[in-house]
């Protein structure tokens, strides 16, 4: 007998982008991630509908995945947004703003999906071009004979994420220690392949932010473990340090489905214990002084071991099993059933212990040159030190862009600004030659230039949250803010730097409003021998990246034909 | 399952939100607290709660600012066991103040760093009048060569603070790597010379007196439990008071004069167990400490059970005894061979363990603390072992007393378990003839204790009874210019840096008067409305004067005599002595996560909830993304 269901049909959406239900989603979620943009961006509370653990974070890497929608397109917008963080760490919520900005500004405009699609294409490469051109007007060449640079890099990345309640001298503190950390994962003079080192973190909560501290080598969390008070008895000579991957909890390894048959009087768990014992004997007989293991060891493993006066670390974690190794040279241990091989066994120089507050840390140092070091991270609370160990994060892997290509862009919006008025400028010089290469009419052509400098200045827009009013200059095309209780049109009054802190204003500079109509100009240069530093920087490779993605993925959107909504599964169909 | 959801894209709520559940904990602040009943409509059980952390416990919030809360005062009590109730109210009431900032128009980055920085000041005011607890309350003299309030009052109120004072101080803290607090550089060098190395110990009575807040009989258990310790430790001064080793037994069913200190470890033992308990009193015996559970099926964590595993049986098999009962007479045996006579056990043990055990009179002790198995271990030379069977010669402890210490009643014995020296370990034993009320009288009993613990450690405590809290006032409102005196405009050196520092430097002292007026009221001798407007008053009677700290505490002294003993017996203004104390650091960390709080929820606008049903979302005008 069989039995026959009905099959519900599939839902079609035709021009998806002319639904206003899907046109309200995609304006209510950038809404959401621009008002999370920029050092004063609002904060969002995470939660469960059924209570449990409360995130409060404006980052994109954390809000983004909170975020499951049956919309594919928020779905398609969150998932590219999210793998370019992946990625690249920083500027997910620039793509993500400039993205939605560029889908509203293309439905708009009324441009049919094609020319949008062509002329956003187009203006994308001319941005790309000028910002790899030496003499490109709103890149900076980082100088890394000086901290200078990448502490303001660094600065600028966490204080734009305010869940971190920093203040000044905490956020300055926290940037310095996240560029000392990225200088000492850099090996020094090592000829050969060079192997960049990394930083663990480790936090602590309930402790002041400038406890913090950078420490070259590893810092294990040993509280509450039966450790030596005393671990200065030990620290003689390089020390043999031996690494299982393998649990050593004295269980019987994974059966699969298989049944295994014991005569009964046989105790397998013991016989277990007296194998791993075998391992704890040779390990003794090695002169093992630091036995690790990532995962559990048998109590009766540890009292043997420790009879013996060697210091167990068990629950080691996955995560500082990479570091551990990279700093001892030891090759972890993944089966119980043969003898310790001599090259497993790695070395550290010396022990010793610190303390943080409630934690204690066994710190392990190197034997030789290592670019590992561990960032303890210290926070009043765990929901602001939750953030500061996600911004650290961030921060390290954007300096570690800077070895791929030693520049950074202008931060404070300066950047998106001079963009828009460089691609302004460009394309009016070229309005014929270009409108007949892409096929479209002139007025067609003006309309997708608009849109998309537009874009571009809404997100530098984007920055401020409080009603200020922003402007742009006419000379280098910078971006500045008003604060909403400053009389509006007074823009002589703007007497303090623009975004960045590149450029000083001064009476005989002219501004106008960012949202009106100005004569495209060619966007100056600030001159490059000026002693004025930038006060904001945000990193090349990654806004570069971020650039391309929010286009494409803007593009992508446009070129969605119809929605087939299946009943329990939806998907995008591109029929181009 | 249906994606997030995005809440209305309120305006303030959550910071009404967040006032609003402080306003439930009013009734707990101060000496004069009450009870609060919280009853639960579904399943007709009910709590009777005394404190905010107890009622946050009892509470079920969803809301995400209610989570927020409750782990902000979880995680304040789990460290410093007291001040979640001003932690709280204070929120609140920074809360309002934010509202109030919002609803002038001013921005909410001016709002965020205008209060960071007013909680500066109030920091800086605590470590300012910050007294030392070393020879407080021993020497009363006139020049006060201990440190006042008063005198620093006098110092550090004049405009120009000298800055070498607090260097001075910060230096001292460095160096000895211990809190001493010292309130000038006039004070620190004067004593520098008269004090030796060792410190004065500090009046424990006196502290504690100062300290208790109304709590007198759980500060006496409090005091006793750091003497028997201190005795323990051959601490003569009882200069440090280690929480961790203290326990609490709760007895119902006998009046509350009864509760007591005991040195050692009091445990509640069935009959049976307690005849065992009795053969072994007033003999030194062998002591087995397990971290775990005592019994033939438990495994470390961590462990996997084996699946697919077939017991192939034969006959000899059949014949033979069960695997548990095996268990049981090799452990047996070997508790005998090593002449164990008591077992701590730190989880459970199993019912045929302790009938065994008992049948050989052996005492097995169930749910044992961690820092008991640390004290013992370090008592007896006992190490703790996770299985039974680990046990050897060198794991066992020697020299561990069971004592009988009274029969409660037919089903119940309380028996005292130590060992040489007991490692500090003490018990209180709290009873009541009202069951429910033990919960309240255990809450306040470690409030006194964490109280005593947190001044010994920080060497140094506040001046209490609001006292801190109008310096505060008086320092923000100083700070924040009087609108008399500059025409409500602020002048260009603070408009430079935030227009808007006066404003919001006001409403934040509004706040702590507030909390001081609330303490007052609670006291039931002042309405809200005298409370407040006796503190304005004398606000700007000090104002009117040369402005001096010392004018505060008499200003308090003042209220006490004509209103009845708001604080306590006051001393005569100009006395060096206050009689009311509060915990420094507490009080900072307190004040700290409460503007924490603050700032986060002022900063979000909105929330992101994840798995809400399509129909809950219509419902609760949620927009669904």
């Amino acid at each position: 007998m069989s039995r026959h269901v009905k099959k519900s049909p599939s839902l079609c959406t035709d021009r998806p982008l002319d639904n206003a239900d899907i046109c309200n989603k995609l304006s209510l979620l950038r809404q959401l991630l621009a008002s999370c943009f920029g050092p004063t961006g609002r904060l969002k509370q995470v939660h469960n509908s059924i209570g449990g653990c409360v995130v409060t974070t404006s980052t994109s890497s954390v809000l983004l995945p909170a975020i499951s929608s049956a919309q594919p397109f928020v779905n398609l917008i969150k998932s590219s947004i999210l793998n370019h963080v992946s990625r690249f760490s920083d500027c997910g919520l620039f793509a993500a703003t400039l993205c939605l900005a560029l889908v509203e500004r293309a439905k708009q405009s009324g441009l049919g999906g094609n020319v949008a699609i062509g002329l956003n294409k187009h203006l994308l490469g001319l941005c790309v071009s000028y910002l790899q051109r030496e003499d490109c007007g709103c890149k900076v060449k980082l100088d890394f004979g000086s901290s200078q640079h990448l502490v303001t890099l660094a600065r600028s990345i966490i204080s734009s994420k305010p869940a971190c309640v920093l203040t000044e001298q905490e956020t300055l503190h926290i940037s310095k220690l996240a560029s000392q950390a990225f200088l000492l994962t850099l090996p020094c003079a090592n000829p050969g392949t060079v192997t960049l080192g990394r930083t663990v973190t480790a936090s602590v909560e309930g402790h002041s932010v400038l406890a913090s501290a950078v420490f070259p080598g590893l810092l294990l969390d040993v509280t509450g473990a039966l450790c030596p008070h005393k671990a200065e008895s030990l620290n003689s000579s390089p020390m043999c340090v031996v690494l299982f991957s393998a649990s050593l909890a004295g269980d019987l390894p994974e059966l699969g489905d298989g049944i295994v048959e014991v005569p009964s009087g046989v105790d397998t768990d013991s016989q277990i214990l007296d194998q791993l014992l075998e391992l704890g004997k040779q390990a003794v007989k090695d002169e093992v002084k630091l036995f690790v293991c990532q995962k559990v060891i048998h109590p009766v493993i540890q009292q043997y071991l420790r009879s013996q006066g060697i210091i167990v670390i068990e629950r080691l974690g996955v995560t500082l099993m990479e570091p551990l190794i990279q700093l001892t040279g030891a090759q972890p241990v993944a089966t119980l059933h043969s003898t310790l091989p001599a090259k497993a066994y790695g070395k550290v120089r010396d022990l010793s212990i610190r303390q943080f507050g409630s934690k204690t840390m066994l710190h392990l140092h190197p034997p030789g040159e290592s670019a590992i070091c561990t960032m303890v991270l210290c926070h009043r609370n765990e929901t602001m030190l939750s953030e500061l160990k996600v911004v650290c994060q961030k921060t390290e892997n954007v300096l570690r862009l800077t070895l791929r290509e030693p520049s950074a862009l202008l931060g404070g919006g300066c950047t998106e600004t001079h963009l828009a008025a460089y691609v302004r400028h460009k394309s009016m010089n070229e309005v014929t030659e270009t409108a007949a290469v892409l096929g479209c009419s002139q007025s067609e052509y003006l309309l997708g230039v608009e849109g998309f400098c537009h874009s571009l200045e809404s997100v530098a827009k984007a920055l401020e949250h409080n009603g200020g009013n922003s402007f742009i200059d006419l000379t280098h095309a910078h971006h500045w803010t008003l604060r909403a209780d400053v009389m509006s049109g007074c823009m002589e009054d703007m007497t303090g730097l623009c975004g960045c802190g590149l450029v000083e204003g001064s009476p005989s500079r002219k501004w106008t409003c960012l949202n009106s109509k100005y004569t495209e100009f060619s966007p100056a240069s600030p001159s490059r021998d000026s002693p004025v530093q930038p006060r904001v920087l945000d990193s090349f490779t990654a806004k570069l990246n971020a650039l391309q993605v929010a286009v494409e993925t803007a593009n992508l959107a446009l070129d969605v034909f119809l929605l087939v909504t299946f009943l329990n599964v939806s998907m995008v169909i591109d029929s181009g | 399952m249906l994606g997030s959801t995005v809440i209305n894209h309120r305006q303030h709520v959550g910071l009404q939100e967040l006032s609003a559940l402080a306003g439930v904990t009013h009734s707990f602040l101060g000496p004069d607290k009450t009870y609060k009943f919280i009853q639960d409509d579904a399943s007709g059980e009910s709590a009777l709660v005394r404190s905010c952390f107890r009622l946050f416990e009892n509470l079920e919030l969803t809301c995400a600012v209610g989570q927020l809360v409750h782990e902000t005062i979880q995680a304040h009590q789990r460290v410093y066991g007291t001040g979640s109730g001003c932690l709280l109210f204070l929120a609140g009431a920074w809360s309002r103040a934010a509202v109030e900032c919002l609803q002038r128009g001013i921005s909410v980055p001016h709002v965020v760093a205008a209060m960071s920085e007013a909680i500066e000041v109030c920091e800086d005011v605590c470590r300012i009048c910050s007294i030392s607890i070393e020879g407080l309350g021993a020497t009363q003299s006139e020049e006060g060569g201990a440190a006042t309030p008063h005198g620093s009052g006098l110092q550090l109120s004049k405009k120009s603070v000298p800055r070498a004072s607090r260097a001075s101080c910060h230096k001292t803290l460095n160096i000895s790597g211990q809190r001493k607090i010292k309130l000038s550089r006039h004070f620190y060098e004067a004593e520098a010379k008269t004090q030796p190395d060792q410190p004065e110990p500090p009046n424990i009575t006196y502290l504690a007196d100062a300290l208790s807040h109304g709590c007198v009989d759980a500060m006496n258990l409090a005091v006793e439990a750091n003497r028997l310790q201190s005795k323990d430790n051959q601490d003569v001064g009882c200069s440090t008071f280690d929480v961790t080793k203290v326990l609490t037994c709760v007895v119902p069913g006998l009046p509350e004069e009864r509760s007591c200190v005991l040195p050692g470890c009091v445990v509640l033992l069935s009959v049976e167990q307690a005849s065992v308990a009795l053969r072994l009193r007033e003999q030194p015996v062998n002591v087995a400490l397990i971290n775990g559970d005592l019994s033939h099926a438990f495994r470390h964590l961590g462990f996997k059970r084996p699946a697919g595993i077939q017991q192939v049986s034969d006959r000899s098999a059949l014949l033979g005894s069960s695997p548990e009962e095996e268990w049981l007479v090799k452990v047996v045996a070997l508790l005998l061979n090593l002449e164990v006579k008591l077992i701590l056990v730190s989880g459970l043990a199993s019912e045929k363990v302790i009938q065994r055990c008992c049948g050989h009179r052996i005492l097995v002790v169930e749910k044992a603390k961690a820092s008991v198995l640390k004290a013992f271990a370090d008592a007896t030379g006992g190490v703790p072992v996770t299985y039974a069977t680990q046990l050897t010669k060198h794991c066992v402890g020697t020299g561990a007393k069971v004592a009988t210490w009274r029969e409660l009643h037919e089903s119940a014995t309380a028996v005292n378990i130590s060992a040489r020296g007991n490692g500090g370990l003490v018990t209180v034993v709290l009873t009541s003839c009202v069951r429910s009320k033990l919960q309240a009288l255990e809450d306040q009993f470690w409030a006194c204790a964490h109280r005593l613990h947190r001044a010994l450690k920080d060497r140094a405590v506040l001046p209490g009874a609001g006292a801190t809290e109008m310096l505060c006032v008086r320092r923000l409102q100083k700070r924040a210019g009087h609108r008399s005196e500059t025409s409500g405009a602020p002048t260009e050196a603070e408009g430079a840096v935030n227009p808007y520092r006066g404003e919001v430097f006001r409403l934040m002292a509004d706040g702590l008067i507030d909390y001081v007026s609330t303490v007052m009221f609670n006291t039931g001798r002042f309405s809200k409305v005298k409370a407040r407007t006796a503190l304005r008053q004398q606000l700007q009677e000090c104002n009117g004067h040369v402005g001096t700290a010392a004018k505060f505490s008499q200003v308090f002294s003042e209220g006490e005599n004509e209103d009845g003993a708001f604080v306590s017996e006051a001393k005569p203004a100009g006395a060096p002595a206050m009689k009311v104390y509060d915990n420094l650091s507490v009080k900072q960390e307190a004040w700290r996560k409460a503007l924490d709080l603050v700032l986060l929820v002022l900063q979000t606008d909105a929330e992101v909830v994840t798995g809400v049903e399509q129909k809950t979302a219509a419902e609760e005008n949620l927009m669904l993304l």
